[in-house]
């Protein structure tokens, strides 16, 4: 009986050692990271910061994308604000979209944010951050990905737009994303 | 006539809150400690972040429109989702953050007792297994008995 006890107890050890490293490698393999260049975009559906209903990422496959997280509370996401919709309004004649997605910000804000801004393209809301962060590995924001028509990511600018280490950067990855 | 206006004008703008609110139903303080910052993953009284300070503002308003503690954190949930609270709720699944640590300290309770109550057994069942009399066999025990004897 008492073999029998210490063989359950040991079977029952070995059980929880194997589940803990079963959570450790879990863990590890969903890490959150950026897609790379050249990678697929990762799809999302997210409800609308400027209105009813949700927007989804796959719906505006076959024409480029550019997705700029932000944050009402981000300082640099202030001054980039006025270039990303002077590009927009110039860039959606040739079918490019713009999408702009809230991080971790309070819709109230997030709504005066764009209204004092004057933006104009389609705003999505993230306040858990589960596509932000999840999906995207972003933790700061302001960052924006360039996609292709075929969803592929072109161009990753972890920083705002006007840095001149990424003006240069974004406008040629537009350019070859909107060709 | 002007002046008397303006000092009115500001009375108001400055008394406006207290009216609203004469007796707040839950404090910043408290809620400083009950409501994650998002970006940094601590909580607000521990951040000195942006995110942090944005509901912080949130937070003071509602405390001084009289809102409850639970009112402000269904709020926060709704915009942020449930991370956004240092607790986890005390429903569903989240209910097993909560019992998980009672459930391993009772079963590791048992477990020590269980120890100590075999280490115990054992213990007595050895006693009882060394020999009663003295160890010597029986020649030396006679030949002991005979020299204690011309003591006597």
């Amino acid at each position: 009986m008492t073999r029998r006890l210490k063989k359950g107890a040991q079977i029952l050890a070995l059980a929880c050692v194997a589940g803990l490293l079963a959570l450790l490698v879990w863990q590890l393999r969903h890490q959150p990271h950026a897609p790379g260049v050249g990678a697929v975009a990762p799809g999302f559906t997210l409800h609308r910061l400027d209105g009813p209903g949700k927007v989804s990422l796959a719906s505006y496959r076959g024409r480029p994308v550019v997705l700029n997280f932000w944050a009402s509370w981000c300082q640099p996401c202030k001054s980039e604000a006025a270039v990303l919709e002077r590009d927009w309004t110039s860039y959606r004649n040739r079918g490019v979209v713009f999408l702009g997605v809230d991080f971790h910000d309070l819709n109230s804000d997030a709504r005066r944010f764009v209204s004092a801004h004057e933006l104009t393209f389609p705003m999505l809301e993230d306040g858990s951050g589960n596509v932000t962060q999840g999906s995207y590995g972003v933790s700061q924001v302001p960052e924006t990905y360039v996609l292709n028509r075929q969803g592929r990511v072109v161009a990753h600018l972890a920083g705002p737009i006007t840095d001149p280490a990424f003006a240069l950067k974004f406008r040629s990855a537009l350019a070859k994303a909107a060709a | 006539m002007l002046r008397v206006a303006a000092v009115v004008a500001a009375a108001l703008v400055f008394a406006a809150p207290a009216a609203a609110c004469a007796h707040p139903r839950t404090s910043l303080t408290y809620l400083e400690g009950q409501v994650m910052c998002p970006t940094c993953h601590t909580t607000l009284d521990q951040s000195d972040s942006q995110a942090a300070h944005q509901i912080e503002v949130f937070i003071s308003k509602r405390v001084a429109a009289c809102w409850t503690a639970p009112q402000i954190e269904s709020a926060l949930v709704a915009n942020y989702g449930q991370g956004i609270l240092a607790a986890p709720s005390h429903k569903g699944f989240d209910l097993l953050a909560w019992w998980l640590p009672i459930v391993g300290v009772l079963a590791g309770a048992l477990v020590l007792a269980l120890g100590v109550w075999r280490w115990s057994r054992r213990a007595g069942s050895e006693e009882s297994d060394e020999p009663v009399g003295s160890g010597l066999d029986e020649e030396t025990e006679r030949r002991l008995d005979d020299v204690l004897a011309r003591f006597e």
